[in-house]
């Protein structure tokens, strides 16, 4: 049968989005994308589009700023989708870790599937760590991941899924937090 | 038969187009490039996603403007009347901008806006290009154009002012302020996802079919001709692409209602004089 799984590993759209990195790794990436590291040769785009890509690239340790946008910009990927950690303050807060103002790591609110290290990592490692995405990639079924904090309620309506309230945003949080507080006082 | 065929396999032949656009860039930046099969292997992934509807208008407008500029090449390859065919080209326009101004996006909003400033800026163009081969032939008739001889000596002019118009209908720079990818995301193209997204980029490959096809009725009945039109057209307007930065919309309109409308009113002007 004509499979069409096996494209997904030949046209992967790129994401790239800043979390509160120093840029160093930014930099990087625009590197692995320009000419002399050439990461178009594997059919990469940089979209900039959540709505049109497959990998999200993210860089930075996630500052209280930028946690909402992060989790919207993930959910606001279409299925099947990779997350690359790019440096080490994006796998686990690198040295801005146990700052007052990071979150240590974007795996305390979306789930990542490879992470490249170093500080700032080369562009060789953020190519190898490309190539490694698309395997995943490639294995993936079309469920829908969740982000692991900050996620809404999904709807089904008609067969239909309404992903609209997917992201919530901290303060809507808070104030489901609360909400939930009042009602076990009032038990 | 041969006319169905070629109608048929038209999204392919600019799906290789496309193709070999981005090889040829890459080339000239002398890095190796994706392959020539590239915008196929992006379409399976696309038709593989899950797909994001906005509402379902947004996205019946978006596949409209697919098959609408598909009619506008089958009818040039069937030899129909031009004017027809500029009109068609022009609905189909008309369709994506409404699909950008029916979501929220502001982002889909600049593009609407700018695709629109874009036709005020080549629709005029075509136009004159249609009175310039019917004063010259006497008729409208693509199939008539094709069958004379070269137009080229008496409408030099408003050859030139019609290549002026190829980057902004090709999205290539310096005139791809209506899509600008880093900068409005696309524009029109933002809220599309999947499948659906999928109609709007071949979309965009019909449109290099529709714009060279355009070219060859320069070259009139001479094939050989219309093939090295078509060869040195294309490979001169990539390396002007790779060559120059984006001008804003703004300068973009200007420059193309002050030299393209006046290049091809003086050749009008002209032709009554011969
Ligand atoms: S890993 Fe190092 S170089 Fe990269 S963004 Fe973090 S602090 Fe900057």
């Amino acid at each position: 049968m004509f499979d069409l799984k096996k494209y997904r590993k030949k046209s992967p759209w790129i994401l790239h989005y800043n979390a509160g990195s120093c840029n160093g790794c930014d930099i990087e990436i625009l590197a692995s994308l320009a000419p002399k590291y050439d990461l178009e040769r594997f059919g990469v785009l940089n979209t900039g589009n959540p709505k049109q890509s497959d990998v999200f690239l993210v860089t930075g340790p996630v500052t209280f700023r930028s946690r909402e946008r992060l989790v919207e910009l993930y959910t606001q990927m279409p299925s099947p989708k990779v997350v690359i950690a790019v440096g080490s303050c994006t796998c686990s807060g690198g040295v801005f870790r146990d700052m007052y103002n990071v979150e240590d790591g974007i795996d305390n609110y979306i789930p990542v599937d490879v992470y490249v290290p170093g500080c700032a990592s080369s562009p060789e490692l953020i190519i190898d760590g490309v190539v490694k995405a698309l395997e995943i990639l490639e294995q993936k079924s079309k469920e829908i991941e969740l982000p692991k904090k900050l996620f809404g309620t999904i709807k089904e309506e008609e067969g239909v899924l309404n992903l609209r309230e997917m992201a919530l945003s901290v303060a809507q949080k808070s104030e489901q937090i609360n909400a939930q507080k009042s009602e076990q006082n009032e038990n | 038969m041969f006319e169905i065929v070629l109608i048929l396999i038209a999204p392919l032949v600019g799906g290789l187009m496309h193709g070999s656009q981005r090889v040829i860039r890459a080339r000239m930046q002398n890095r190796q490039g994706p392959p020539l099969l590239q915008p196929f292997y992006d379409m399976y992934k696309l038709m593989d996603k899950r797909a994001f509807i906005v509402h379902p208008y947004h996205t019946i407008l978006g596949i409209l403007h697919f098959l609408t500029l598909w009619l506008v090449v089958a009818l040039i390859i069937l030899g129909t009347n031009l004017l027809y065919v500029i009109f068609l080209h022009l609905l189909a326009t008309v369709f994506i901008v409404l699909a950008g101004f029916s979501v929220k996006s502001v982002f889909s909003h600049l593009g609407a806006n700018r695709e629109l400033l874009s036709l005020l800026a080549y629709e005029p163009i075509f136009i004159f290009l249609a009175t310039g081969f019917y004063l010259f032939f006497g008729t409208y008739d693509i199939s008539v154009i094709r069958e004379n001889s070269t137009a080229i000596m008496t409408l030099p002019l408003l050859f030139i002012a019609f290549l002026l118009t190829i980057p902004l209908k090709l999205k290539l720079s310096p005139f791809d302020a209506c899509e600008a990818h880093q900068e409005i995301v696309g524009g029109v193209e933002v809220e599309y996802s999947g499948v659906y997204f999928e109609f709007l980029y071949m979309a965009k490959w019909l449109e290099y079919i529709f714009v060279f096809s355009l070219l060859t009725l320069f070259a009139g009945d001479s094939i050989l001709f219309a093939i090295a039109l078509v060869a040195v057209v294309f490979l001169v307007a990539n390396i002007v692409d790779n060559s120059t930065a984006r001008v804003n919309i703004q300068e973009t309109v200007k420059f193309l209602l002050i030299w393209g409308f006046g290049l091809s009113i003086l050749n009008i002007i002209g032709l009554s004089f011969v």
